[in-house]
């Protein structure tokens, strides 16, 4: 079974003046796991409940499989959903809730009941078909969505924030888990999640979403390697920004240095005037201060965490400064000190004031 | 916690209990007056017979009149279970600001003293010529009892997630469908209790069936009422005690109801 293709194309969403999502558009080939990340309010639940067809688009266009869905009643459109609350129905058995869909296909009781089982077995949950909803854990519950949002063979998942109530052992057990299911069943999914590791650990592709658009849409790698604008730079792990001007051939930092960063630093085309040099805290390797190529700043904090340890570090010109350094070989250092902080040329990204 | 009372415990405690004998006593009075043998009311009551009861079954004017009542209490329980719940699952499910003004009609004859319905009720059905007709009582008892239902009603429904609605209609359902097979059956217990308070107001209703009465048929309290007036027998106590017998009988049965919804909603809410 192959998975859905999707096409979206300047969707729209206002509440009333609020425009909840604004001129996205968005290809999802089949069999692929996108994650849709962001902030609240950045819009990305309202897009999966758009394509699940809880709210109606007020522009733009929706096609599953080549068939228009803009406007499609939800239960039209042979979507499996796994809620943020599960929505186990309470008063049916675990079977039961399973084999919903199948009964609302007309499916006869045996078959029924045989592709439930065969459904709870796929999810590791075979015999709690008798159990109520309210005799499982929170792991099992997500377990059961699971099940009965694919026990139809639906061929797009819809996933809603699945994993956030769950604690953190069982989070990163029900990511491999769900990993496993998407790469068995061939299914397309899209799962909305507020959780950047969760995003980069399952998707093979995320995209970033703020105010209701797209920043930035690529695989995980690319996304933390050489996030599109300083937002998305921002928003998935720890990024330095170090504000400076581009004269067109080299930056020059707010404390006097001067770098020249490789072409391929540049994101998007810089032009002269204010810029933005942004690196990763793990990039950084500490040296002297005098050390040629590094910059110099003055260690305000160090934070041994075991295999890491932080440093808090300010320029000159008061712009604080993170270090993630492996532990060990890491001199003794002072708060107080001053120390030089180098890096190699591919580490630096450079973003004109355009990209901000 | 202690379990010891402090003073002020103990003076709340001997408070509540002032109220409920102050409240109960009549029931209690009433009870042995519905033995008594004499044929006029007596306290304490002299001897012991079930004569009054055999009175009341036997006679068929009472008998007609109880029929007529519990007629008109079962289709006012229908009425009001029916309308009251899809007009509650509105208010909270959707109607915006109109949903206000129309859960105030709906309540507001909780707070109407019923003889001021009644009056107004008396002019619309002599009008209409509802008065003394089945569907006439229906729709008077019907008002009066809407409330009930929508407040057990809207209890049950502000227990129960509107995803599970979501979920359903993902699973292939009809929006229709997914109110009858899952919100329908996790407020059931709710909605019958509603219904059993609906029937029990109805049933002992006596204010709006003084004035709607017609010459031929009568509810139950209104001829009890008639009866007074003529000769007051022992009968009478009889009949108290019976209407009493089924009022504890139906709140009883509707607060097990409700107490098995909550069983069922809440472990899956915690969720």
């Amino acid at each position: 079974m192959a998975g859905a293709e999707i096409s979206v194309r300047g969707l729209e969403k206002s509440f009333g003046q609020l425009k909840a999502v604004d001129d996205l558009s968005l290809d999802i080939p089949s069999g692929e796991f996108l994650a849709l990340l962001g902030p609240s309010g950045s819009g990305k639940s309202t897009v999966l409940m758009m394509l699940a067809g809880f709210e109606v688009p007020t522009g733009g266009a929706i096609t599953i499989d080549g068939r228009d869905c803009t406007r499609m009643p939800p239960q039209k459109r042979n979507i499996g959903m796994v809620f943020q609350h599960y929505s186990l129905f309470p008063h049916l058995s675990v079977l039961d809730n399973v084999a919903f869909p199948l009964k609302m296909r007309g499916e006869a009781k045996a078959a029924r009941r045989r592709r439930a089982a065969e459904a709870l077995e796929v999810v590791r949950l075979e015999g709690y078909g008798d159990r109520m909803p309210s005799q499982l854990s929170g792991g099992q519950r997500q377990r059961v969505a699971l099940a009965r949002a694919i026990v139809y063979q639906p061929r797009l998942l819809l996933m809603d924030e699945p994993l956030s109530a769950l604690d953190k052992n069982l989070r990163e057990e029900m990511q491999l888990e769900i990993k496993r299911l998407h790469s068995e069943l061939g299914v397309t999914v899209v799962f909305v999640t507020h959780d950047q590791g969760e995003a980069l650990t399952m998707a093979d592709r995320v995209a970033i979403l703020r105010g209701g658009k797209i920043q930035q849409i690529s695989p995980a790698r690319e996304l933390y390697e050489r996030p599109a604008n300083l937002f998305s730079a921002g928003f998935i792990g720890e990024m330095n920004m170090i504000p400076a001007q581009w004269d067109g051939s080299g930056l020059v930092l707010a404390q006097g240095d001067r770098l020249a960063p490789p072409d391929t630093a540049l994101i998007g085309t810089a032009p002269t005037g204010a810029a933005t040099l942004a690196i990763r805290p793990e990039r950084l390797r500490v040296t002297a201060p005098d050390a040629p190529g590094a910059l110099a700043a003055t260690l305000e904090e160090v934070v041994y965490a075991g295999a890491g340890t932080l440093l808090i570090a300010r320029l000159a010109d008061g712009t604080e400064i993170r270090a993630r350094i492996p532990s060990a070989g890491l001199p003794r250092l002072s708060e107080g000190e001053r120390i030089g902080l180098a890096f190699d040329p591919d580490a630096l990204l450079v973003y004109g004031e355009a990209a901000a | 916690m202690s379990n010891r009372p402090t003073p002020g415990r103990l003076l709340l405690m001997a408070y509540v209990y002032l109220v409920l004998i102050f409240v109960l006593a009549p029931i209690v009075v009433i009870l042995p007056m519905a033995f008594s043998e004499p044929d006029y009311l007596t306290f304490p009551p002299e001897g012991f017979t079930f004569d009054w009861f055999g009175a009341f079954f036997g006679n068929s004017r009472w008998m007609a009149a109880s029929v007529f009542s519990l007629k008109i209490a079962v289709l006012t329980s229908v009425v009001t279970v029916v309308v009251g719940t899809m007009a509650t699952y509105a208010l909270m499910r959707g109607a915006g600001r109109l949903g206000t003004l129309f859960q105030g009609l709906l309540i507001a004859p909780i707070v109407v003293p019923h003889i001021a319905l009644a009056v107004a009720l008396y002019l619309f059905f002599r009008q209409t010529g509802l008065s003394g007709t089945v569907t006439g009582y229906v729709m008077a008892h019907a008002i009066i009892a809407m409330p009930f239902v929508v407040f057990t009603v809207a209890a049950a429904l502000s227990s129960v997630d509107a995803t599970l609605e979501d979920a359903a209609m993902s699973c292939g359902a009809s929006r229709f469908d997914a109110f009858r097979l899952v919100t329908l059956p996790l407020i059931l217990p709710n909605v019958l209790s509603g219904g059993l308070f609906a029937f029990i107001l109805s049933f002992d209703e006596p204010v709006i069936s003084f004035f709607l009465a017609g010459i031929r048929d009568k509810t139950l309290p209104r001829m009890m009422f008639d009866n007074i007036e003529q000769n007051l027998t022992p009968v009478i106590p009889a009949i108290a005690v019976l209407l009493t017998g089924i009022s504890i009988f139906v709140l009883v049965s509707a607060a097990i109801l409700r107490r098995m919804a909550q069983s069922r909603s809440m472990p899956a809410k915690e969720a």
